[in-house]
């Protein structure tokens, strides 16, 4: 198991430091997968760069049996009308780990367990702008191509010809300037906070414009250079469209949603009522416009009848039509615009169907009975699986890019003058480390399954450090006592040790419900207590906590809710460097500078050298440069440690059918790819 | 035998022989009615009343929905700042002191005025206000699981009252006999093992013997499909767990009480008489002693209306049964307070009803039980 986690890891990791080369060029390098377009998808520049290695060269194009009767029938258009033209197809030939994809047939149902939150029913399906694979490498997705001038000013989006949504509309530059005209800049989506399309322009808040060239064109003209990992790279910007023909009578001109001038649409003159009655209408219930607002312009997979450019598509059936109903379906797009070598259109299955169980188990139960055909298991869990199916399952690991488990991590903006002083000491932190026997720890908490280590990047994964991830590990109870007598602490009567001035020093370790660090408490507990520090545990429930985090009121915590991690700066800074109210680890000085010095508490020291560097590694396009101010961080963390972890971090495992094929195995899970997105469902087909 | 029929019959005669009409004349007398209309009227000031702790209650826990919604995305890797939590707050007016948010919720409910957009858009004077979690009206969420709750709670307890009435008849007609021990064996078996672990025990026999555990109502054909006359049995046979699980409990808490009521019955000087009179044992069981010994069964009817709305929390959970139990679980814990406010007031005024009814059909069943004068 431990070799399958550094394979995978090795894999993920490449990523990122290919990733990290992406800055000028490779951001434009196209999918190796998909050579129909290479030519189409570099910049000029770089085109000569391009991989060409064609694949078997496709000879007309083929579509699933179910398909084709409903064209002879007369009820759907012929394949040829429903994909793009020839050259802007997409050629799926490989899988986000670089493998060859097995081509398949069509037909069967994948049986998934429950969609769970608002973004579980987009996960399997969802098409981005551009796509990454696994080691970080990226390529336009929805978009033919994409490219920037040399100052980083102007970025051109090209568009595939003769695409469709999935109810047939053609799909082109409208829907894109109606989105970003009619759905963001109002802030119906909600998401006007993007940073991919705003800057900065004379010290305030400014948004790119958007040009329609052609059917097929836009560009997105900026005042200051928008550098890649800032635009196309980041995370949030995942797409930048929504279908005007469905959607335009339902965007108000109010109060709260202002008409924004364009030259592309004019006002609805919608106000909120009519807004409402037109999407009931549609079938479409929200609260407020404002809830509607998010629900179609942003959690758009969610609601039926909206057309989308996904794979699969939510069925407008009623009782399957939900993510709340025990049998939610996703039906295959018809229009969909990849195929696979041999041409066949995608997706291979009929449909996607998400069964919601109620109870940790029954998933298990089901795919066991052959109900399910692929389900998420936690590590305990997988050995007897895998002893009592035999042949007829196997295991899948998705790599995590989190900084180890069970971690720990301080107050340093704690209101109490003696935690947040001690907090501040290196030495105190040290000592928390040290007093742990993390061999035992693993066998007590993960049965062996996750080796000891310190919070830092996971073997293979961006700034990986041997000396990092084994700092503070050696297991040393005597060490830990001094330091905390270094750090001020008197050992009392009890055995236990208090602040200088006499007062108790108890170390309260915030949890929260279902995160699995309850059960670590008492482990770590009899560590602790063993080296002299008198600790305590709140387990309380998730919004509970996360309202304590935001008052401030708490002095540790176990398993923080957004812990420090992820496939390096480029899929999201806010855990790496304290510039919002977003990790635990920096308290209140990532408030402080996410309000713009109106709240919270100014950074100090190696806090505030964070967000230097930060600023700088924002500042320049330079890939190199950005790669060195990113490691420039680690190295601030590394030196300080802020948050402590015991054992290095657990992956995402899933258990699949030996019926489900082209599902790749070692692969990465991260927000940035959007967790099981990079499993590519789009390609998975049943046979026996 | 014609000696005993015809004792039969010369008490019978004793008794004065009334009409249809006169029987149910008699039955809602006077002071009957006025009980039913007092206890009506007293329907508004408990209703109130509940729907005052509801409220509160459910707002106890630390937070609002707005904080676990966050919090919830936060889990998803999506993050929400400070500005956005306290609009949508705004929105939903949470940010009102409590006593505001209960009058206009409370307010809302009872009518909701025509030249309201809530008014024009569902054409209801009754706004139960928005469920945050799943996205709809709360009616709606209510409405989706009502059906099926019903349906399952009816088959569950009418499995219940036809098993264990006989056999609860029977064992006490043959107290320590052979079937009085095994009855009373599988009675406290039943009535001792929680039903969760006897629903997961279930679920393991069923997969070990059929491959399939049977976990939910229906299978993926019937959710997309429904049920039909085809599938029926399919149905039934996934209603073989639940029934055992839900209605083995139930069944032994009757058998228990009918049967330590009818042994009490049974040894009455009115029983000795009738039988001295040489009325049949059969009429004298079932006429008479039964008829006394199943009101505290008919007591407990109160709750039955309510369960029948909610069905059964802690089993729907473990057995995957989407009925509405674990809707109010999931309002609860993501603080969507409008959808589990809506649910257990429903369930109160269920309660309320049905504690009513059982009220009146205690009286029907025992001519001593009225409702006014000294003995209230």
């Amino acid at each position: 198991m431990k070799k399958r986690l550094f394979a995978l890891l090795l894999a993920g990791a490449m990523t990122v430091s290919l990733a990290a080369c992406g800055g000028s060029g490779d951001e434009q390098s196209s999918a190796p997968t998909d050579s129909s377009e290479s030519t189409e998808q570099s910049s000029e520049e770089e085109s000569s760069s391009e991989e060409s290695t064609p694949p078997e060269e496709a000879t007309g194009y083929s579509e699933s049996p179910t398909l084709t009767e409903l064209v002879n029938a007369g009820s759907l258009p012929a394949l040829e009308e429903r994909i793009p033209t020839e050259s802007d197809v997409f050629m799926d030939t490989m899988d986000a780990g670089g493998n060859t994809l097995e081509i398949g047939t069509y037909g069967g149902v994948i049986n998934l367990t429950g969609a769970g939150g608002s973004w579980g029913l987009s996960r399997p399906v969802l098409e981005g702008i551009i796509r990454f694979n696994a080691d970080g490498t990226y390529y336009p997705n929805v978009i033919k191509s994409f490219e920037h001038n040399e100052d980083y000013t102007v970025w051109t989006f090209k568009l595939r010809e003769g695409m469709k949504w999935s109810d047939g509309e053609d799909f082109n530059a409208d829907d894109i300037t109606f989105w970003y005209y009619m759905c963001h800049l109002n802030n119906y989506d909600t998401k006007k906070s993007w940073a991919a399309l705003k800057e900065t322009v004379d010290g305030e808040d400014a948004w790119a414009k958007l040009e329609k060239v052609d059917d097929y064109t836009v560009t997105w003209t900026f005042v200051n250079p928008k550098f890649p990992a800032d635009f196309i790279e980041s995370g949030d910007f995942k797409w930048c469209w929504a279908p005007e023909h469905y959607l335009s009578d339902m965007i108000p001109d109010t109060e709260e949603f202002p008409y924004v001038e364009n030259p592309y649409y004019q006002s609805t003159g919608l106000d909120d009522e009519a807004v409402l009655k037109n999407a009931q209408a549609k079938g479409i219930d929200a609260a407020t416009v404002k809830d509607l607002g998010k629900a179609i312009a942003y959690y758009w997979w969610n609601e039926d009848g909206i057309p989308c450019l996904n794979s699969y598509v939510l069925t407008t059936k009623e009782g399957n039509n939900s993510r709340d109903a025990q049998l939610c379906i996703l039906e295959r797009n018809p229009y969909f615009w990849k195929v696979d070598a041999k041409g066949q259109q995608l997706p291979y299955c009929e449909e996607i169907h998400f069964n919601t169980t109620s109870e940790d188990g029954q998933d298990q139960l089901m795919f066991r009975s052959g109900e399910l055909d692929i389900i998420e298991v936690p590590m305990e869990d997988i050995a007897s699986l895998l002893a009592d199916l035999g042949d007829a399952a196997q295991l899948r690991e998705l790599a995590s890019t989190n900084w180890g488990s069970y971690l720990v991590t301080f107050n340093y903006t704690c209101t109490d003058k003696n935690y947040a002083e001690l907090f501040a000491n290196p030495k105190f932190r040290q000592a928390v480390s040290i007093s742990v026997d993390r061999e035992q720890v693993s066998g007590l908490l993960s049965e062996n399954f996750l080796e000891p280590g310190q919070c830092a990047p996971q073997e293979g994964n961006f700034g990986y450090d041997e000396e990092w991830i084994n700092k503070w590990t050696e297991y040393d109870v005597e060490g830990a006592k001094k330091l905390l007598e270094e750090c001020g602490l008197v050992m009392g009567s009890d055995g236990f040790y208090d602040f200088a001035d006499g007062s108790d020093f108890v170390l309260t370790l915030l949890t929260y419900v279902d995160s699995g660090a309850a059960t670590a408490f008492p482990v770590l507990e009899q560590y602790y207590n063993a080296a002299g520090i008198k600790c305590a545990t709140k387990d309380i429930e998730v919004s509970a906590f996360d309202t304590q985090i935001d008052n401030n009121d708490w002095q540790a915590i176990l398993g923080p809710h957004t812990a420090i991690g992820g496939v390096s700066m480029k899929s999201r800074v806010q855990p790496f460097v304290p510039i919002a109210q977003a990790a635990e680890w920096y308290g209140e000085y990532g408030t402080y500078y996410g309000t713009g010095g109106q709240q919270g508490v100014k950074p100090e020291g190696d806090m505030a050298k964070l967000v230097e560097l930060y600023e700088k590694w924002n500042s320049t396009p330079d890939s190199e440069e950005r790669d060195k101010y990113n490691l420039e961080i680690y190295n601030l963390h590394k030196e300080n440690l802020w948050t402590i972890a015991y054992l290095k971090s657990a992956g995402a495992y899933s258990m699949i059918s030996s019926k489900i094929h082209n599902y790749p195995d070692l692969l990465v899970s991260d927000d940035l790819y959007q967790y099981q997105n990079i499993v590519h469902y789009w390609t998975l087909f049943k046979a026996e | 035998m014609e000696e005993n029929a015809y004792k039969e019959q010369s008490m019978h005669e004793a008794l004065p022989k009334k009409t249809l009409w006169e029987a149910v004349r008699d039955f809602f007398k006077k002071d009957l009615v006025q009980y039913i209309v007092k206890r009506i009227l007293m329907f508004i000031p408990t209703l109130l009343l509940i729907s005052v702790l509801v409220f509160f209650v459910i707002q106890l826990p630390p937070g609002d929905y707005v904080s676990a919604h966050i919090a919830a995305l936060a889990t998803e890797g999506e993050y929400v700042d400070a500005d956005y939590a306290a609009q949508l707050r705004a929105d939903y007016g949470l940010d009102l002191p409590l006593h505001e948010q209960y009058f206009k919720w409370i307010k809302d409910i009872i009518w909701t005025p025509t030249d309201s957009t809530y008014y024009r858009l569902y054409g209801s004077h009754h706004n139960w206000k928005y469920s945050f979690a799943y996205g709809r009206d709360v009616w709606d969420v209510v409405d989706d699981r009502l059906g099926l709750t019903i349906l399952v709670t009816a088959i569950i307890m009418i499995f219940q009252y036809a098993v264990s009435l006989p056999i609860a008849v029977y064992a006490s007609t043959h107290q320590y006999s052979v079937g009085d021990y095994i009855s009373s064996v599988i009675g406290f078996l039943g009535a001792a093992i929680p039903n969760f672990i006897l629903a997961i025990v279930l679920m393991y026999l069923s997969y070990k013997w059929t491959g399939n555990a049977n976990v939910g109502l229906f299978s993926q054909e019937m959710l997309q499909n429904g049920v039909h006359l085809y599938n029926f049995g399919e149905f039934l046979k996934r209603m073989i767990i639940p029934i055992l699980v839900i209605g083995t409990s139930g069944t032994c808490g009757i058998i228990r009480s009918v049967r330590a009521q009818m042994l009490d019955e049974v040894g009455r000087q009115y029983t000795l008489t009738a039988r001295a009179k040489g009325v049949p044992e059969r009429t004298i069981v079932m006429k008479y002693c039964f008829r006394a010994a199943i009101n505290p069964t008919v007591s407990g009817l109160g709750g039955v209306l309510s369960s029948l709305f909610s069905g059964s929390t802690v089993t729907a959970m473990v057995l995957n049964m989407q009925i509405q139990g674990p809707v109010l679980l999931k309002a609860l814990q993501a603080q969507d307070m409008y959808l589990a406010g809506a649910i257990v007031m429903v369930q109160a005024v269920l309660v309320v009803i049905g504690v009513l009814f059982s009220d009146i059909a205690l009286a029907f069943l025992d001519p001593r039980i009225r409702y006014s004068g000294g003995g209230r």
